[in-house]
């Protein structure tokens, strides 16, 4: 029973509301994420006219904010869904990736409460930073990039549960500590970021490579 | 370009289709009814514009659908201006 409530809370914060975290914990990671940012738009670079890009980097984030609404039913109280930063890195880059899942972040929390406010860049550090990171450099690992996309999804969903595990387990606010915050959090998404891996893969495939 | 939009569009009409779907198996806001028994708070300093993507008038499928054009309309807004700035500064 226990087990299955921590389950269910945790494999449901992807987004971190406040009060989950400790201030210092939160504090920090608002911090880095903005830092991260600035980084990310100093870095962004393309040959593209802004007309070209604009749409490109505009309408993957306008996707990811959608497909984030889309509660997959899965029985027993819980819910996830589509992350979509490991998409966003491979087809757009880090850098775009970051500013794009950002900016999906920025809009859920300050119009619909989807995530605290003061655990922002907690959530800019998990699911925009640490996912387009991981997405980026497995991307760079694999020869085939088809296997290589599915990899990406999967792998940047998993890595980024473990962050979520380690922040809210170190945060003194939070019932458990990290021996059991991160195993449940790694395995739970361990099996859900399949899904997410074979997205992934698939619109990787149809777009049939990177846009920018 | 076209097929993004009409792929956007159309898991926009899906986002009603899928909160009917999790509630048929009973999904139900897990995170605060369970908190409590965690000791955690979701200390609610800040609930947003439209919370949980409910607008009160609105029934709350056709919620999810306006919540959806909102929010895409403005996360496109918002790249837009990063990305305006930022070729202005070029």
């Amino acid at each position: 029973m226990l087990l299955y409530i921590i389950l269910i809370t945790l494999g449901d914060i992807m987004h971190i509301p406040d009060g989950y975290l400790d201030i210092h914990v939160a504090m920090t990671l608002n911090i880095i994420s903005f830092i991260t940012m600035i980084y990310s738009l100093k870095s962004i670079e393309s040959k593209e006219s802004i007309e070209k890009l604009i749409p490109k980097v505009g309408l993957v984030s306008s996707g990811i904010f959608v497909a984030q609404m889309l509660n997959w039913p899965i029985p027993g109280g819980t819910s996830a869904h589509f992350l979509g930063a490991g998409l966003a890195s491979i087809l757009l880059g880090p850098y775009f990736a970051i500013l794009a899942m950002a900016s999906v972040l920025i809009i859920q929390t300050l119009i619909f409460g989807d995530g605290g406010i003061l655990s922002i860049g907690a959530n800019i550090f998990n699911i925009a930073i640490v996912p387009a990171t991981v997405a980026y450099v497995v991307m760079k690992l694999f020869k085939w990039k088809k296997v290589g996309a599915f990899f990406a999804g999967w792998l940047s969903v998993v890595v980024a549960a473990f962050f979520v595990g380690l922040e809210t387990g170190i945060s003194s606010s939070f019932a458990y500590n990290i021996a059991i915050t991160i195993p449940v959090m790694v395995i739970w998404h361990g099996i859900l970021g399949i899904i997410e891996g074979v997205i992934t893969y698939m619109i990787y495939s149809k777009l049939g490579g990177r846009l920018i | 370009m076209k097929r993004a939009i009409v792929t956007i569009l159309v898991l926009v009409i899906l986002t009603p289709i899928f909160s009917y779907l999790s509630e048929l198996v009973e999904y139900s806001e897990p995170l605060e009814n369970v908190a409590a028994m965690l000791n955690v708070e979701e200390k609610g300093i800040y609930s947003g514009i439209i919370p949980d993507y409910r607008i009160g008038f609105l029934n709350e499928y056709i919620s999810s659908i306006v919540s959806a054009v909102i929010g895409i309309t403005l996360t496109y807004l918002m790249i837009y201006i990063i990305l305006k700035i930022k070729h202005a500064k070029k």
